[in-house]
């Protein structure tokens, strides 16, 4: 993956960097056509910004995890993934007429790739959030302690078990969330990744 | 059974097979597709909870600005601006359009009129470190030898960091050293960061500090138009 990153990769910089100057710029040139976006389709200021918010956070995550490269102009980018998340957000709600008619008419290929490779990582994301609070108390515990830690010498120590018991321990806590992803519905939908 | 594999998994992840161990794990991944199919899983799971973990600090930092960003830019909506006010407002428009317009229209652009630099905030990097509060200092108050010298002191510990190298390029070009400033921006520019083009701007701010107006217009006519810099290149150039 040895992409060029657009000029508007300083806005995905600047949320690794949690730089509020330039965080402060996506609020001022684009969240309010989003804040229109949503207040036209039963929404107020609050869902504006709270999905704005947690659009930023997934593409934050995907950067830190995956190394996400922006390749395209941020604007569209950004305003389709919001609008796509309101759209979300208005089903769960239980609205039945859920289209959004106005909408951006020049979104090229690149720009509808990177949105939809956002949207899987999100749902994968998700996905293993959710699978992870499945798990009993315990493995929560271990595997928090192990991926925070990093050395299980050390996890070992904390947990007040031996070294051997907590690796053993660990694979079996993986192995575990790794059958309840792999079992569920959502992720025979995502076959990528 | 199951227990078995999902340790070779943890083993290979953390390097802990031995020769013999690894041959047969790549060969059960050529030949069991189930197998090969629940590595990528517990892989997948593996770096998602890794980064998940190891920076929820981080994470929840980025939260606080971000919540404190959208209530300053989406809460103060209902404000509208009184016609008083309003007419104050344009009054003073007015008058900084004309102050402007003269500042401009006399004579050749000068450097000073496009140095309005960003101001140098490093301080997200976690470290506390003294060098980059100094340094944000001393640039921020126009002190560019000062800075220069701190600056120096951070590009050898953040060896790649593009912003500081750039910082390090508007000091010189602050200083009047063209040939090393230039060196730097030219650096910048080929590489692929996200400062190109604010390289590309500041290269051609040197060549108009030093008058080689021609120079200045060819790089100017490089940046592209999607760039943040886009908008005051035009303006300098209408004035070339």
């Amino acid at each position: 993956m040895n992409q060029k990153p657009h000029e508007d990769h300083i806005y995905i910089e600047a949320l690794l960097k949690n730089d509020s100057r330039v965080l402060s710029k996506i609020y001022e040139k684009y969240s309010y056509k989003i804040v229109a976006m949503v207040k036209k389709n039963n929404g107020n200021a609050d869902d504006a910004q709270d999905i704005i918010q947690e659009t930023l956070v997934t593409i934050y995550h995907q950067a830190i995890e995956k190394g996400f490269i922006l390749t395209c102009p941020f604007d569209a980018y950004f305003y389709l993934l919001c609008k796509r998340k309101w759209l979300n957000e208005l089903k769960k709600r239980g609205n039945k007429k859920v289209t959004i008619l106005e909408d951006i008419t020049s979104i090229s290929e690149e720009q509808k790739q990177q949105v939809e490779e956002t949207e899987l990582f999100e749902q994968q994301h998700q996905l293993f959030e959710s699978k992870f609070k499945e798990l009993g108390i315990k493995c929560q515990e271990l595997l928090k302690a192990s991926f925070k830690i990093k050395s299980m010498e050390k996890v070992a120590e904390f947990l007040g078990v031996s070294y051997g018991y907590a690796r053993k321990k660990k694979s079996q806590c993986m192995g575990q969330l790794t059958k309840l992803v792999k079992n569920s519905t959502e992720f025979q939908q995502l076959k990528e990744y | 059974m199951e227990d078995e594999r999902y340790i070779t998994f943890e083993n290979y992840l953390t390097n802990k097979l031995s020769n013999e161990e690894l041959k047969l794990f790549e060969e059960k991944i050529q030949s069991d597709v189930n197998f090969k199919y629940e590595f990528e899983i517990y892989k997948a799971l593996n770096s998602s909870l890794a980064s998940k973990f190891s920076n929820e600090e981080k994470e929840q930092e980025l939260k606080k600005t971000l919540t404190s960003l959208g209530n300053k830019h989406l809460k103060k909506e209902t404000k509208v601006i009184s016609l008083f006010n309003y007419k104050k407002l344009m009054v003073a428009a007015s008058i900084a359009l004309l102050i402007g317009f003269f500042l401009f229209k006399n004579g050749d652009p000068v450097y000073s009129d496009f140095s309005n630099h960003h101001k140098l905030e490093l301080v997200v990097r976690s470290e506390n470190n003294q060098a980059i509060s100094k340094a944000e200092a001393a640039f921020n108050s126009k002190n560019y030898k000062e800075a220069l010298e701190q600056l120096n002191t951070l590009s050898q510990i953040y060896l790649n960091d593009t912003e500081i190298l750039l910082y390090k390029g508007i000091c010189l070009l602050e200083l009047n050293n063209f040939f090393e400033a230039e060196a730097i921006f030219d650096k910048i520019s080929t590489g692929n960061s996200a400062l190109v083009n604010q390289a590309i701007w500041y290269k051609a701010l040197s060549l108009l500090k030093q008058k080689k107006y021609l120079e200045c217009k060819k790089v100017l006519k490089t940046i592209p138009k999607s760039a943040e810099e886009f908008k005051q290149a035009k303006k300098l150039l209408r004035k070339l």
